[in-house]
């Protein structure tokens, strides 16, 4: 990113601070930087932001765990076997044309209002992008590159390994990616629909006590932690598809 | 005992389209074989029958006296594109050919390979880097690697500028007289045909079927400017000639013994 992609932000920002300082506004509904960075010391100092961010990343993270793990079983299966993607593939986009959302009052009803629905939640937000990245990449691997591992001498498992594997691993990172947005998304839904901590705690308690402040906070801390975790992601990335010509392209 | 022989063999893909009928083409150990014909002849669709990724609907195809069902660790094969691996790095594209050999023979192999296909330094390169030229060198050196008794070249240097093209007949050349595998390969540059085979099987399209084989009876090294060289490449174009005018119906045919092909 170049400097200038910083200008409008930051004039925004010491705009928005001279008018409450010189009393133009009051502030109270957007609170000014000085404000926001007030009070996310005070919410650090108390531990109470590191809790919220704990209990929030301990969502996420199972969430995506499973979500992705069973995604990308699911996919390799099919995009293995056209005998399971035709037994399977249907149900799973008609369960995927149900609005994730929409889950919600059955997961509850069945699992209870706690963890086990939250991250059952978050583990179908993620499961479907990662899921239909990797069947069609499997089903878009270049037949001539599987012809020239048939040709050496590999074995359908060294075939899926070593041709198959290394072709489908853009693609797959890129679905985790997407997966891992969805979580993000999908755990603040999960913690709006009750929870006694989490970023998404944080949000409905400022909504209902009138802090607007600690909604911005939380939602700064949210666009952290998304392109943090993201990062980490394109990190683990980058060594393995060096071979691109699209690496910066892509990631 | 590398001798490739087809015997009988037929292919009719799914859809109905018979690709080839009756083909009878043998090579003797170390010979090189071309086989030349027109676009849709059924030549991959050969060398894809002979490498054991597709089978025939009739006939056998034998390796030193083997029927094969298959790949087969003695064939090899060169494809029309160079379809180098691309999260390999070049040296290890090379090696991947040697998939049979044990790992420190492969890794010398490959190190000795690299230079003599003049890509001394090239080892720790993408794919992406290479030109065409090289790239195709690579393909060559990954099939070679595991010294395999029957080498595949489906018009490998096609796509390439007549410079490149002729240092890689070069090349194959080379390789052929150290290690002499038994080539099958396909072209439809007569020019090629006639400096690399010992021996050319002109086909007929729809379906495939073998026209004629003749015997190139050319000293080696092969110089193109000889006129022996004309005499031989005059022979096949007036073969394939004949089997451009047996397609035809007769009243199409020209008439006389001296008509011009306006094909060639
Ligand atoms: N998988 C397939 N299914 C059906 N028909 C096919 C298939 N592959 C090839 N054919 C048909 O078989 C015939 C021979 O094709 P082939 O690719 O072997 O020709 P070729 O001699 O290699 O041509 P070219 O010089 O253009 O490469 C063609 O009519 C082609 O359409
Ligand atoms: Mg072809």
């Amino acid at each position: 990113m170049k400097p200038i992609g910083l200008v409008i932000p930051v004039a925004l920002g010491l705009i928005w601070e001279g008018a409450v300082q010189y009393g133009v506004a009051s502030g109270r509904l957007m609170p000014p930087p000085s404000l926001l960075l007030h009070a996310t010391v005070a919410l650090a100092r108390s531990g109470e932001l590191w809790s919220h961010v704990t209990a929030t990343m301990a969502r996420i993270g199972l969430g995506f765990l499973f979500g992705a793990a069973a995604g990308t079983a699911m996919g390799v299966l099919n995009g293995a076997s056209p005998f399971m993607r035709q037994l399977l593939d249907p149900t799973i986009q008609a369960l995927r044309a149900i609005p994730s959302l929409a889950w919600v009052p059955l997961f509850i009803l069945w699992l209870g209002i706690f963890e086990t629905s939250k991250l059952a939640l978050i583990a179908m937000g993620v499961f479907f992008p990662v899921y239909l990245g990797v069947l069609s990449a499997i089903q878009g691997v270049d037949r001539k590159l599987i012809e020239v591992g048939r040709v050496f001498g590999l074995t359908p498992m060294g075939i899926a390994l070593r041709i198959t594997g290394p072709a489908v691993l853009p693609a797959w990172i890129a679905a985790l990616r997407t997966g891992l947005g969805l979580g993000f998304m999908f755990v603040v839904a999960a913690e709006l629909m009750g929870a006694s901590e989490g970023l998404g705690y944080l949000l409905l308690d400022g909504q209902q006590m009138g802090r607007a402040d600690s909604i911005l906070v939380a939602m700064i801390v949210f666009a952290l932690l998304g392109k943090a975790c993201d990062s980490i992601l394109v990190a683990i990335g980058v060594p393995l598809l060096r071979w691109q010509d699209t690496v910066r392209a892509r990631l | 005992m590398t001798q490739l022989s087809i015997s009988h063999v037929g292919k009719t893909y799914a859809d109905g389209t018979e690709a080839l009928r009756d083909i009878q083409v043998r090579a003797n150990e170390g010979e090189i074989v071309a086989i030349l014909g027109g676009s849709g002849c059924g030549k991959t669709t050969l060398l894809r029958l002979v490498a054991g990724l597709d089978t025939p609907s009739a006939g056998t195809i034998a390796v030193g006296g083997e029927t094969i069902a298959g790949t087969h660790p003695a064939i090899s094969a060169v494809f029309q594109e160079p379809r180098l691996l691309p999260w390999l790095k070049v040296g290890a594209n090379i090696a991947f050919g040697g998939q049979r050999l044990e790992a420190t023979e492969r890794q010398r192999r490959a190190e000795a390979l690299i230079e003599r296909i003049g890509l001394a330094g090239y080892g720790g390169r993408w794919p992406r880097d290479l030109s065409g030229g090289q790239s195709q060198r690579v393909a060559i050196a990954r099939a070679l690697i595991g010294h395999p008794g029957v080498l595949l070249l489906d018009e490998p240097f096609s796509a390439l500028d007549p410079f490149t093209r002729s240092s890689l007949h070069e090349l194959v050349l080379g390789l052929w007289a150290e290690l002499k595998p038994t080539i099958l390969m396909v072209t439809h540059d007569v020019d090629e045909a006639v400096t690399l085979a010992d021996r050319i099987v002109v086909m007929k399209p729809r379906p495939g079927r073998v026209h004629e084989s003749m015997t190139v009876d050319l000293p080696r090294p092969r110089d193109r400017l000889t006129s022996a060289f004309e005499m031989m490449k005059r022979r096949v174009l007036r073969t394939i000639d004949r089997s451009l005018d047996a397609e035809r119906p007769p009243a199409a045919r020209p008439a006389g013994p001296g008509g011009a092909s306006p094909w060639l």
